[in-house]
């Protein structure tokens, strides 16, 4: 099970003085239970990119497909297919609507078409994976609750979708430290659980060294390096650089501790595996 | 020397969900002086914004007062003059474009005060190039990386005449390089032109280059001082939802341990200093 871009080119209002061309000749594969970040500068392309890959824009040339169906397809195979991915815009707070949290994370369920007690499942399932309790929250207006509530509420909203492809777009953008650590605590509970694939776009080094598997780094419509976060900030710092990106603050304690002789394993992308070698170093276990 | 910013007792109330009172900033006794870089952090919902907005009469005060050069923010007659004096920046670069063309947007305010036409252009355009941006001057905002946008916005204050300028989360949407932009700038117009600057942000690594950091929980000051003393105390700022910058978590669990090093490590290069060997 896989969602493919073979040759995908994507042009903004082609024939016009404006005309860009977003993203140019892309090919990737992206596997169920992959975790995928994507990192590039603002108008490098990543959301163009995350929006072929959901169905949301149909590429200029090339095919965005998912095991096989084309996702820019009129027929119920690609509504389907479009169906099986779930995308949580950038402050998706912004687009809660209903009168109570239940009624906007049950908004998608009934579209489509389940029975009351199916969508009641989804809705409480949903909502238990965000961390908000149903007794508690679900007859409250969403519009009372706290910033990173609001966030949860409306990433139960897509989960409540049983989505096997969910991309989310910048999910802590905005929150404050405590807050982020839970959104992610939830969003890996989500992904272990259900063996889900996540691409999440992403301004944060630490996010992407912490928790995905595979990192897409997208520089003027390309993807100029795909592989493993820990090799791509060990091996690549030059280019990430240049490409308007950084390197992680563990990185960057490391290459500090080794300028002032320090030895300690080049590998290192992980705060604790470096606390650990620092205190090694020391004398202490 | 007469703060830039001072309140007292400033108490803030709105009403919420069940119109229930509820008290976004309880009691604030805060100055902000002359020529200070002043951080703020705090959880979500800890009243950062709140504060932010009452320097520059956006909110007024339930109880106690505000007053901004020497100005009560509850007299309407200072409130043009409080506006163009303290600049406010907000957390959406797209949110804060008026023009189709960056001088444009850079002239609006001081336009819309009367500036004479000849004084206009040279405000415009000194206040363009404090921000780097004066290669840009003839673009279409919409076109910029969000850190342009930003600085734009950032020159819109200067070109007002404002003196202090209130970030609100300035780098929350930008990437990696545009947050360095954005903190470069502002240091330089701290440093070179002695602009007062209140940055609100959730970035430990930004807040470390302040003069002062407050931290801000439930409506409250709950402590304050230099970044080195604010950010020595891991477990508190822990406890409050922020984390202090790596380099001080790491000095914390090595002293935990029983590692000998200095109390006051907040920077990688002060924490390898600390325990290299050259």
């Amino acid at each position: 099970m896989s969602m493919q871009l073979e040759h995908v080119s994507y042009t903004y209002m082609p024939g016009t003085p404006y005309e860009k061309e977003a993203l140019k000749d892309v090919s990737l594969e992206i596997n169920k239970g992959e975790f995928v970040a994507v990192i590039g500068h603002t108008g490098s392309g990543k959301s163009t990119l995350v929006q072929n890959l959901n169905g949301l824009l149909h590429p200029s040339k090339g095919t965005a497909s998912l095991d096989g169906v084309d996702l820019s397809g009129k027929t119920a195979e690609a509504k389907q297919a479009r169906s099986r991915i779930g995308m949580v815009f950038q402050y998706p707070e912004h687009q809660l609507f209903a009168e109570t949290v239940y009624e906007d994370v049950a908004f998608g369920p009934r579209n489509l078409g389940l029975d009351p007690e199916k969508v009641e499942g989804r809705v409480r399932d949903a909502m238990k994976f965000v961390g908000l309790d149903f007794d508690t929250f679900a007859q409250r207006s969403p519009f009372s609750l706290s910033g990173g509530q609001m966030r949860r509420a409306a990433i139960a909203g897509v989960v409540a979708m049983n989505p096997d492809y969910l991309i989310l777009d910048e999910p802590s953008a905005g929150l404050d430290p405590g807050s982020r650590d839970a959104v992610f605590a939830e969003i890996m509970a989500l992904y272990k659980k259900r063996g889900i694939a996540i691409i999440m776009v992403t301004h944060s080094m630490e996010e992407a060294a912490r928790f995905a598997g595979r990192m897409l780094v997208i520089c003027k419509g390309k993807v100029i390096l795909d592989g493993k976060p820990a090799e791509i900030f060990l091996k690549e710092k030059e280019r990430l650089l240049q490409a308007g990106m950084d390197i992680p603050e563990v990185c960057k304690l490391a290459d500090a501790l080794r300028a002032r002789g320090l030895r300690l394993p080049y590998e290192i992308t992980d705060a604790k595996r470096l606390l650990a070698e620092v205190k090694r170093r020391k004398g202490l276990k | 020397m007469e703060p830039v910013i001072e309140t007292k007792g400033l108490t803030h109330i709105y009403l919420g969900a069940d119109n229930n009172r509820v008290t976004a900033l309880d009691g604030i006794d805060l100055q902000v002086m002359p020529g200070e870089f002043v951080a703020v952090i705090g959880a979500n919902g800890s009243g950062k914004s709140t504060l932010a907005r009452h320097f520059n009469a956006l909110l007024l005060p339930a109880e106690g007062s505000v007053k901004v050069h020497g100005l009560d923010t509850l007299d309407e007659n200072s409130l043009w003059k409080i506006r163009q004096n303290t600049g406010m920046v907000f957390q959406n670069p797209d949110n804060q474009i008026v023009a189709a063309v960056v001088e444009d947007d850079v002239a609006f305010g001081p336009e819309n005060i009367g500036v004479p036409s000849e004084e206009l252009k040279a405000r415009v355009e000194e206040a363009l190039r404090a921000v780097d941006m004066l290669d840009y001057r003839e673009h279409a905002p919409h076109l910029l990386s969000g850190g342009q946008k930003q600085r734009v916005a950032i020159a819109g204050t200067l070109a007002l005449g404002s003196d202090c300028i209130i970030l609100d989360e300035p780098t929350a949407m930008l990437d990696p390089k545009g947050r360095k932009e954005i903190l470069n700038t502002m240091l330089k117009l701290n440093k070179e032109q002695h602009i007062t600057v209140v940055y609100i942000t959730h970035f430990m690594t930004e807040a470390i280059q302040a003069d002062r950091v407050i931290v801000m929980s439930e409506g409250r000051i709950e402590f304050q001082g230099t970044p080195k003393e604010v950010f020595s105390r891991v477990e508190e700022l822990e406890k409050l939802g922020l984390e202090a910058p790596l380099a001080a978590k790491f000095a914390f669990e090595l002293r935990k341990s029983g590692v000998k090093i200095p109390e006051g490590i907040i920077t990688n290069e002060e924490l390898a200093e600390a325990l290299g060997s050259r």
